[in-house]
């Protein structure tokens, strides 16, 4: 009897554990069900969390309270959990609820920056609105939007941005008006314009070879530089990038450009006709150019495995023995960051913030795209509910894309970050790196005074900004916080003064379909050409041969639409 | 004449007093509750998620699920990315499993050589320690080891010998992959590998070796004649038990492959993760179909491996 009851009591207390387990999980175990249940579901319980009073005929916002928020960001939203995060939304909840009249929970996920397609395509598979991990609104890529556009699981925002308070203060229109489709639907909003990345070159480095920048203005030109970088040291190399190209996101060229020049390897119209830049000679040109360079051992061979990550990490290491003298990367705030760690590394400490100098576009990129090429904004979308109504997706929009350009409060939040964390307008003097006489730097700040503070996770550094970069905003602040840092807007200001806009990207059912096939067949056909496996010419004929039949589908489709 | 019955008996041959199900349930209800929550567990982690197979009859993207019978395995087998990953998955796993297998066999039989037990003992520790290093850590290693820039010290080394002018692409370069993988694998698991041959040895009957030493058998007569011979059958179990798991390559190849060497590297889970997990818009039923068909193969040798294990050492693996 004894052990009848004992073995009773276990088993009741195994059963309860493996039940509490469950009922913990069930959401995210619940995968299958979910996808399963999604036509049945879809019109029966939308947006079940968010609200009791989901109508089926089309309302205004006032006819749905947002409760709760779900957002997914990549790492562009920089106020990090490690970073001031909790700050950020407890300040962002207090203010909109403010402005709204209600309270509203926001909830931030963040997800890998560098798996950041992938995941989100997960979510969006496996959940549906009102699941707790699905997302209300997200962040897009201008690739990421061509694919989702069509799906219809996107909101058509064309009324809302339309009738939005922010519009009176846009002063770059253009950024959103493109991005609407042949029909005028708009299903993501860019509340900046895109940017784009310049060539940076380390100041010592070219002082070392006896060059300066201002004589750098053909390939000749920029090649000789390279040559000379690599042959600085026995380990050394001209320049380093995250691959050759990188096909799988727009722009394509933006990391190599000198080499790249006119050739875009992917669908995009060339005078008004949708056209496949893989296949075009100025393609076959630029494989030649690179597979000469890694030939003369001046690209380093990392390239063509490297991250972003781990290609500036090589830039600025603080051994300039095995590193590179160029580097292509993203403008304005990335040349703050690039010679801050630069420092950091101890990298040529006597320059202070003239370590990297700004590369002019080559003349041979002014004479065909014009300049560097500024990318297709990112976005934010809002997922729809396809309950007929656009209540809750409008509710969404008022409470998200409005306030973020609000010209104040909350546009400072997702602009500079929270206030007390990352910025400030209260007297202050702070020192980064006290105990080192060599970087050590002392700020003061009167009262009233707006400035940045020291990052939350370092204050040996300042911070720079949370997700929108005022410079690239559509509607600029109206409360007069500018970020002073003169390194900051010469980056923007060589940028804006040196770019184009990049080719709009291109969207059809059978490149979706084949996107991932045509994209890894690419980059293995570029880096078998760059590294001298294959000619150029054979890579072409190996794609033409392979993929040939489906290309010509995408572009009689592209320029059927 | 008697009909012949088959009677469950007990290890000493004693019949067992075979009760109904309820019966025994009943009699040893304490028992079966227990078992209870084992049981539930099992189907919920093993048994539920296999549900998910009917997908492998659908078209399944973003929330769109539409039935399509066998559509997804006629796409299958007319890809040819399908059949390279398959082709290479049975090469690479088949090739791997003999090398790792001979490597481990003739460390134990060196290892069983050596009377000094100190360095035995040091060198069974360092040729275990691989075995247990991520393999995301050790492809780190290697790829750093390998590289073909200023920071590989393979080909920093051979070029400063004077061995090499210009660097040598290892892990890029299709004719050298294998041979690259397989040797990592060999550094990485041979030791382990040692542990099952290390015991067979230790049970060999000493008089083998009295004898063979009568005999006039020097040392490596020894080896070949009395040693091996002993080795044999745990060799075959080992390889028969590991048969069946020849398809389950993933981890090792996707750290150390690139796309210039998929011709040569690419396996079936290599091949699935891709089309699942770096497709913007993945198609979840072609993906399933993929598994599926892996499952059904790797189901089938495991079935051959039962009957092969059944036939050489009487009884099955399963």
């Amino acid at each position: 009897m004894k052990k009848k009851a004992l073995s009773l009591l276990l088993s009741t207390a195994m059963v309860a554990s493996l039940a509490a387990c469950g009922s913990e999980t069930a959401p995210a175990g619940t995968d299958t069900q979910t996808a399963d249940n999604t036509t049945a579901t879809q019109t029966e319980a939308p947006a079940a969390t968010e609200t009791a009073e989901t109508a089926e005929t089309p309302a205004a916002a006032e006819d749905f309270t947002l409760e709760t928020l779900n957002i997914v960001v990549d790492g562009t939203l920089t106020a990090t959990v490690e970073n001031g995060q909790d700050a950020f939304k407890a300040q962002w909840e207090a203010a909109v609820s403010e402005k709204l009249g209600h309270p509203v929970t926001l909830n931030i996920n963040q997800l890998d920056h560098s798996d950041y397609s992938g995941t989100v395509s997960r979510l969006l598979t496996t959940g549906q609105p009102g699941d707790p991990d699905y997302p209300d609104a997200l962040i897009m890529s201008a690739t990421m939007l061509r694919q989702y556009q069509t799906t219809g699981l996107l909101w058509d925002m064309a009324d809302a941005y339309a009738n939005a308070e922010f519009q009176s203060r846009v002063t770059l229109p253009s950024v959103n008006e493109n991005m609407k489709d042949s029909q005028g639907h708009l299903y993501g909003f860019a509340p900046t314009y895109g940017n784009g990345c310049v060539t940076y070159v380390k100041k010592s480095w070219l002082d070392a070879a006896g060059m300066s920048i201002d004589d750098i203005k053909t390939f000749d030109d920029y090649y000789a530089m390279l040559k000379a970088f690599a042959e600085k040291e026995s380990g050394t190399y001209g320049v380093i990038a995250a691959g050759y190209g990188k096909l799988d996101e727009a722009p394509y060229i933006n990391y190599m450009p000198e080499f790249w020049q006119g050739a875009y390897p992917s669908f995009y119209q060339k005078d008004g006709v949708w056209v496949d830049g893989f296949q075009e000679q100025a393609t076959v040109d630029a494989l030649a150019r690179l597979a000469q360079a890694y030939a003369d051992g001046i690209i380093d061979p990392d390239t063509e495995e490297a991250g972003t990550k781990q290609a500036r990490e090589k830039f600025f290491s603080n051994d300039q023995s095995t590193s590179e003298g160029v580097f292509t990367y993203w403008a304005g705030t990335w040349l703050r960051t690039l010679t801050d760690n630069m420092a950091k590394q101890e990298v040529d400490n006597d320059l202070g913030d003239e370590r990297l100098v700004q590369l002019a576009p080559i003349q041979e990129i002014k004479d065909t795209w014009g300049g560097y090429i500024n990318r297709e904004a990112p976005v934010w979308v809002i997922t729809d509910d396809q309950d007929g109504s656009s209540a809750r997706e409008q509710a969404i929009f008022d409470a998200l894309l409005e306030t973020m350009l609000d010209g104040d409060k909350v546009q400072t939040l997702w602009t500079y970050g929270a206030e007390d964390v990352h910025w400030s307008t209260k007297a202050e003097s702070f020192t980064t790196n006290p105990d080192d006489p060599d970087k050590k730097k002392d700020y003061e700040y009167a009262d009233g005074e707006f400035h940045l503070k020291q990052s939350p996770n370092d204050p040996n550094t300042v911070w720079k900004k949370n997700h929108l970069d005022p410079v690239l905003v559509i509607a600029p602040l109206t409360n007069g916080f500018v970020d002073s840092d003169e390194l900051v807007q010469a980056g923007n200001k060589f940028f804006t003064e040196n770019c184009v806009d990049a080719p709009a990207a291109a969207s059809c059912d059978t490149l979706t379909e084949n996107e991932a096939t045509l994209v890894e067949l690419k980059t293995t056909l570029m880096n078998q050409a760059v590294t001298g496996e294959i000619t150029p010419e054979d890579a072409i004929a190996q794609y033409q041969a392979e993929v040939g039949d489906i290309a010509q589908q995408i572009v009689d489709e592209l320029n059927a639409q | 004449m008697s009909k012949k019955q088959n009677v469950a008996t007990t290890s000493t041959g004693a019949p067992i007093n075979k009760k109904s199900l309820s019966t025994r349930i009943k009699n040893n209800f304490g028992y079966y509750l227990m078992f209870l929550p084992v049981l539930v567990f099992v189907i919920i982690i093993y048994y539920w998620p296999m549900l998910g197979v009917r997908y492998s009859f659908y078209e399944y993207k973003l929330r769109n699920i539409n039935w399509v019978g066998l559509k997804n395995f006629q796409t299958m087998f007319a890809k040819k990315e399908f059949w390279t990953a398959f082709s290479n998955t049975l090469q690479i796993s088949i090739t791997k499993l003999l090398i790792t297998t001979f490597a481990s066999v003739l460390v134990s039989v060196f290892l069983n050589e050596m009377h000094n037990m100190f360095a035995k003992k040091t060198l069974q520790t360092i040729i275990y320690l691989p075995h247990f290093m991520s393999w995301a850590v050790v492809a780190a290693i290697f790829q750093l080891f390998l590289s073909k820039s200023s920071t590989g010290f393979v080909n920093e080394t051979l070029k400063s010998w004077g061995v090499l002018t210009t660097s040598i692409d290892f892990l890029h370069t299709k004719s050298m992959w294998r041979p690259i993988f397989y040797m990592i694998n060999i550094w990485k698991e041979t030791g382990w590998g040692t542990v099952i041959f290390l015991a067979t040895l230790s049970g060999i009957n000493p008089e083998l070796y009295e004898a063979a030493d009568i005999d006039g058998a020097s040392r490596l007569q020894k080896i070949w004649y009395v040693t091996v011979p002993a080795l044999m059958n745990t060799v075959i179990i080992v390889l028969i038990l590991n048969l069946a798991k020849v398809l389950n390559l993933f981890e090792s190849v996707f750290v150390l492959y690139n796309n210039r060497v998929f011709d040569v590297s690419d396996v079936i889970s290599t091949y699935i993760y891709r089309q699942t997990f770096l497709t913007a818009i993945p198609d979840y039923g072609y993906t399933t179909a993929v598994g599926l068909f892996k499952s059904l193969v790797g189901c089938a040798l495991v079935l051959i491996c039962n009957w092969a294990s059944k036939k050489i050492r009487g009884r099955g693996i399963i």
